[in-house]
């Protein structure tokens, strides 16, 4: 498919003024006879680029003699300024392709600027926030922080927003009985998200007189173990995090380990533990 | 770089250089000329815009010069420089080529 004349012009325009003086006419004339399609066109844009990035017309001595010339009229002489500017040698950068070198060197750094900071605004942060892994510190150190974490008390965990909880001493303190674990494995080790599941406010500490956790946004109540009782409009108990102990002892809340809390079915017969307090009851 | 001789350090455009040596070898042409030979013997075409890229490359290394303009067009032939450099590169590619083939094991085609 030809492509308009007047599209050829105006990428003929790439070329730089010298380029054109020396070979316009017989590209001009090769085009009359070529019919150029979109192809050649786009072929000539990339010359026309190249042609600017590099100096490649030199015109000879013949061309320039056959110039017409303007007629001298009067030489004055006139005495050289400092900084006198010479006739720039061909192969050397002018100031001119200086400038334009830094225009596209800025307009790269540009860009690169722009994708650089797409990139680490999209790479995960996988130091802090959910998807991190939070070393807590040995058992030890967290009752020597928290005595009461051997006695079933949840401990809060700032960083990984939730709770640890020492599970076969948090059962008997909810169960109205004094027990002192100083030595869960992992697995009776419990980090709750304190994140309510119902609208996402933060669940506070565990309450003196149930041993229960309510949301103060809606009165959403879970059991010591997070399980969703009768109160409150959550769907679900609250969400958990993985939780490991390492090979030196520390304890690690993973928090790219992730489980919903049960289903409220809406029945104590579907907990899997059962506190002292009645089902329907909530803090506060 | 200006007084460089030979077709290398051309870049993209060492290639279609070749083409329009071998074809102002046996007579000097225009432009369109160059282009429409070039497409009937080369297996890529070059567009209008390759080949004065690749022309005003071989005019500042000597190796073809301008001739007087004939009507708006102006005819192109080798140099010498510009000879000597065609048979030189093409005596290389002829080496290339009997490696190439004696490896093949088709010396002999």
């Amino acid at each position: 498919m030809p492509a308009p004349p007047a599209a050829v012009g105006i990428v003929l325009r790439a070329y730089p003024r010298r380029w054109r003086q020396r070979y316009g006419a017989e590209m001009a004339a090769l085009l009359a006879e070529r019919k150029p399609g979109w192809g050649d066109l786009l072929d000539l844009a990339r010359g026309g680029l190249d042609a600017r990035m590099h100096r490649l017309v030199r015109p000879p001595a013949q061309l320039v003699a056959a110039m017409p010339r303007r007629e001298v009229v009067m030489v004055v002489p006139v005495p050289r300024p400092y900084g006198v500017v010479e006739q720039q040698p061909i192969g050397e950068l002018s100031r001119r392709a200086f400038m334009r070198r830094m225009l596209g060197v800025g307009a790269a750094i540009l860009a690169l600027e722009f994708v650089g900071g797409t990139i680490a605004f999209l790479w995960p942060q996988l130091r802090a926030g959910l998807g991190a892994k939070f070393p807590i510190g040995t058992v030890a150190e967290i009752i020597a922080k928290q005595a009461s974490f051997a006695n079933g008390w949840p401990f809060a965990v700032g960083p990984a927003r939730s709770f640890l909880i020492n599970v076969p001493a948090a059962k008997e303190l909810a169960l109205g009985r004094e027990a002192s674990i100083a030595n869960p494995t992992a697995g009776q080790l419990l980090a709750l998200y304190r994140k309510c599941p119902h609208l996402g406010c933060q669940v506070p500490g565990l309450c003196d007189e149930l041993k229960r956790f309510t949301c103060r946004c809606h009165g959403s109540t879970y059991n010591i173990l997070g399980e969703k009782l009768k109160e409150g409009p959550a769907q679900r108990g609250m969400d958990r995090f993985g939780v490991e102990i390492n090979a030196n002892g520390v304890v690690v809340i993973d928090t790219s380990q992730y489980t919903f809390g049960a289903l409220d079915r809406q029945d104590v017969k579907f907990l899997s533990f059962v506190d002292a307090a009645p089902y329907d009851r909530k803090c506060g | 770089m200006g007084t460089d001789r030979s077709t290398s350090d051309l870049g993209r455009f060492a290639e279609p250089a070749l083409l329009i040596l071998v074809s102002l070898a046996d007579a000097p042409k225009h432009g369109y000329a160059i282009m429409t030979d070039v497409n009937a013997f080369a297996a890529s075409p070059i567009g209008p815009g390759t080949l004065y890229a690749a022309l005003a490359r071989l005019e500042r290394r000597g190796l073809i010069e301008p001739m007087g303009p004939e009507d708006r067009r102006r005819p192109y032939r080798l140099t010498t420089a510009g000879s000597e450099a065609l048979s030189s590169h093409l005596a290389e590619m002829r080496r290339l080529v009997q490696v190439g083939r004696a490896r093949l094991g088709t010396a002999d085609v």
